[in-house]
């Protein structure tokens, strides 16, 4: 039986979510460790049969899904609140209603959403970009959100990340425009003058594939 | 008069023929935008001498870019190592790749209210995805995400939706 730490780094390795030292930290112990390299293979599998016969991206609740699931749960309470009135409730009726465990929950989520919009670092005007959310997969990433007035830009800084390599040349590409290819789900990039510079597309685990490599 | 438009019209016809046979097709697909962005990798540093020497201009409607970019990241020297225009598809998923080392895929999640268009944003150190993102992106408001460090700097990609 597997600890429930490495069915996280499992599934941390198979989503690419690792960064460089764990990833190799963790292909040692597949090598290492035959019974867990052969759950990672039949995972691998898995995962790359489930792509094969689903859509690439999962349709995911919008942004404002929980406002909107908030919004129909006031309505939901409105209601009831105007049929409570109708057939004349007591007291005690309402006591009953307020007692209902979603309605604290209901609450609490709206103040959240209250409190995120009217304190948030985002509350300002509505012709600033805005980040609605945010999601670091490596934990000692910490992802802050704010817009800056001086700078008339909304920043999203990524605390913690790992350094790249000063020895590591990193270089840029200037693109111009793209043509995607549905069919090979991949896309290639041209420069100003109208050469291919890249293509890229993702590998069976859903990672993205640059080539030519740099 | 009828003699003179058949020859205009067959001349034209084995022009286009012509034309067809010289250039070979080429897939010119268009598919349904949300917008378009400009994406910018950054290198900021102090020192002057680490600058790569990178020749890139800035976006024309990103005036003042380094100066407001050092007003959020403590560093002198910014650096446009590389920059792609994208089109936001509808219905595919985008990618923004100013650099092979770092860049960006984005969804698009139609338009948002009171302007500018709602994204989903994955930025990608390599095969490393450092964070996933909901936003909302409007016009003259760029985003700014502070990145991995380099060479005692830091890396920055500046997202910008574009006014056309």
């Amino acid at each position: 039986m597997k600890h429930p730490s490495e069915e996280h780094d499992l599934i941390r390795w198979l989503d690419g979510e690792m960064n460089e030292a764990e990833r190799t930290a963790f292909e040692e112990r597949l090598k290492l460790d035959p019974v867990l390299a052969k759950e990672a293979e039949q995972m691998r599998a898995l995962s790359a049969s489930l792509r094969t016969h689903l859509p690439a991206e999962m349709k995911v609740p919008h942004a404002d899904y929980f406002n909107t699931q908030i919004g129909v749960r006031i309505a939901q309470m409105a209601l009831d609140d105007a049929r409570a009135k109708q057939t004349g409730s007591s007291w005690s009726a309402a006591l009953q209603w307020l007692r209902q465990p979603w309605f604290a929950l209901t609450g609490a989520a709206a103040l959240a959403v209250l409190g995120f919009f009217l304190l948030g670092p985002n509350a300002s005007g509505a012709s600033e970009s805005m980040i609605l959310s945010s999601y670091t997969p490596n934990t000692n990433v910490q992802a802050r959100a704010y817009h800056d007035d001086a700078a008339e830009a909304t920043v999203l800084m990524l605390d913690g990340l790992d350094a790249v390599p000063s020895e590591k040349k990193v270089s840029g590409i200037h693109v111009l425009r793209s043509e995607v290819e549905p069919e090979l789900a991949s896309t290639t990039m041209y420069d100003d003058q109208g050469a291919a510079v890249l293509m890229i597309s993702r590998d069976a685990l859903g990672n993205p594939m640059i080539s030519p490599r740099g | 008069m009828k003699t003179f438009l058949s020859a205009l019209i067959f001349g034209l016809c084995a022009a286009f023929a012509s034309a067809q046979e010289a250039n070979p097709v080429v897939s010119s697909v268009h598919h349904a935008t949300d917008g378009h962005v400009w994406g910018a990798l950054i290198f900021a540093t102090n020192d002057a001498s680490q600058l790569t020497g990178a020749q890139e201009a800035v976006h024309a409607e990103l005036p003042k870019l380094n100066e407001r970019l050092a007003k959020v990241f403590p560093f002198k020297h910014f650096e446009i190592l590389g920059q792609h225009r994208q089109d936001i598809f509808r219905e595919y998923e985008s990618w923004v790749v100013p650099s092979r080392d770092l860049f960006m895929k984005i969804d698009s999640k139609g338009p948002a209210d009171k302007g500018g268009v709602n994204l989903h944003l994955q930025v990608w150190r390599e095969q490393q995805v450092l964070v996933k993102s909901d936003a909302v992106l409007r016009k003259d408001s760029p985003l700014f995400i502070g990145g991995p460090p380099w060479k005692q700097g830091r890396l920055i990609f500046v997202l910008f939706l574009e006014r056309k």
